[in-house]
């Protein structure tokens, strides 16, 4: 494919800012290159230059009250109580993170009890809306530890 | 010249080195139950990647013992870390058996083995699968356990059986190993985890002493009060009980 002339949407770009907002957690980015300015929000009304990307985006906001992570329908429960770890050791990179595309079977979080290391398991695929465990910290059984859909 | 024997209920798979034989044994277990039945045992003489607690490295030359063992019990995953337990006292049967008078041998919660109060072998577990109510597909029990050598910088001491005077092979080692291992698993299977958390209570360290107790974000310090019904250790801390189900021990009154 062409490049994109510069008047167009530079797709890749947008694909991009969407990412790296879901990653951080921003609800709005805005980038700037040669007097062309692209914002990216979560709020479709705010949406300038990516009316296609934004909707996506905003589809997947975490729905408010009264859904709660334990009562959630795509919240996995520690099947164990143990320590809860997101990556497989600490020098390495989390397993997923808010915003990823997950494949049913995938790992989400480790769970470490006396020394045995349990990978717990994306049961469907889907995407990660929520982390909502920390890295090191107890979990308790059947305590919600993720939250796909 | 005594033959040492690993019972025929294990299928034993023997290599010159491999990576890691925890990640070897899963790599088997994955490929069904006709390929890695439980009891499968994974014996490598060098490891290269050889794993710890939280992807620590576990130096591996030729001379020591590293066995990964496929387990397939009917148990809830809540309950695979009773094994760790079981095995660890496996382990602590086998040295009394080869060892020669006069060694102190001890179990260091959750499931080291300590020779003379210094570290000679490490267990460590993964599971695949299972939950709550559901046995796990599958179970690695990895266990490692020094010989002919021993790492020097580790932050608690290790030793190896040659360097407090042993005069055993590897061949003894795991012969012992794998014997005790069964039956300290049949009575597990037998009579439940009750009598193996009293049978580890008394061949532990520690117990009523002030130990540090190393978490991945902090240090907790407190006395060592006992482990409960799933194996957690009961630290307290100044009248309060804390639980804890993962860290690495340590005993600040001593060189570790």
């Amino acid at each position: 494919m062409a490049k994109n002339p510069k008047t167009d949407i530079d797709e890749n770009l947008v694909r991009k800012l969407a990412a790296l907002m879901d990653e951080t957690g921003l609800t709005e980015i805005e980038y700037g290159v040669d007097g062309t300015n692209i914002r990216v929000s979560r709020a479709v009304s705010h949406s300038v230059a990516a009316p296609a990307a934004a909707p996506a985006v905003a589809a997947s906001e975490p729905v408010a009250a009264p859904i709660t992570p334990a009562n959630h329908p795509g919240a996995v429960k520690s099947p164990m109580v143990g320590v809860v770890y997101t990556s497989s050791d600490p020098d390495s990179p989390a397993f997923v993170q808010v915003g990823d595309t997950v494949s049913e079977g995938q790992t989400l979080v480790l769970i470490e009890a006396m020394k045995v290391f349990n990978p717990i398991a994306a049961p469907k695929a889907g995407r990660v809306v929520q982390i909502l465990v920390e890295s090191g910290s107890p979990v308790e059984f059947g305590e919600p530890l993720v939250i796909l859909e | 010249m005594q033959q040492y024997q690993i019972p025929s209920l294990y299928n034993v798979i023997k290599y010159e080195t491999i990576g890691s034989t925890n990640a070897e044994a899963a790599r088997l277990a994955a490929l069904g139950e006709e390929v890695a039945p439980d009891g499968t045992l994974v014996w490598a003489l060098e490891q290269t990647e050889g794993r710890g607690r939280r992807g620590r490295n576990w130096q591996s030359p030729t001379g020591n013992l590293y066995t990964s063992l496929i387990l397939r019990p009917e148990v809830p995953l809540g309950q695979a870390a009773q094994l760790g337990f079981v095995a660890a006292l496996a382990v602590y049967d086998a040295l009394g058996n080869i060892a020669p008078a006069g060694h102190q041998v001890h179990c260091k919660w959750p499931n080291d083995i300590l020779l003379n109060e210094k570290k000679v072998a490490g267990i460590l577990l993964e599971s695949q699968g299972g939950g709550a109510e559901q046995p796990a597909e599958w179970l690695i029990l990895g266990m490692g356990l020094n010989i002919d050598s021993h790492p020097q910088d580790t932050d608690f001491p290790a030793t190896c059986l040659r360097y407090e005077g042993f005069e055993c092979s590897l061949d003894e080692v795991l012969s012992a190993y794998t014997k005790s291992f069964l039956s300290w698993t049949n009575r597990w299977l037998d009579r439940g985890f009750e009598p193996i958390r009293k049978d580890w209570q008394w061949r532990s360290i520690g117990r009523g002493e002030e130990i540090d107790v190393r978490l991945e974000t902090q240090t907790l310090s407190g006395v060592f009060e006992d482990i409960d019904e799933d194996g957690a250790l009961l630290l307290n801390r100044g009248g309060k009980i804390q639980r804890i189900t993962a860290g690495d021990v340590f005993f600040p009154g001593s060189a570790g």
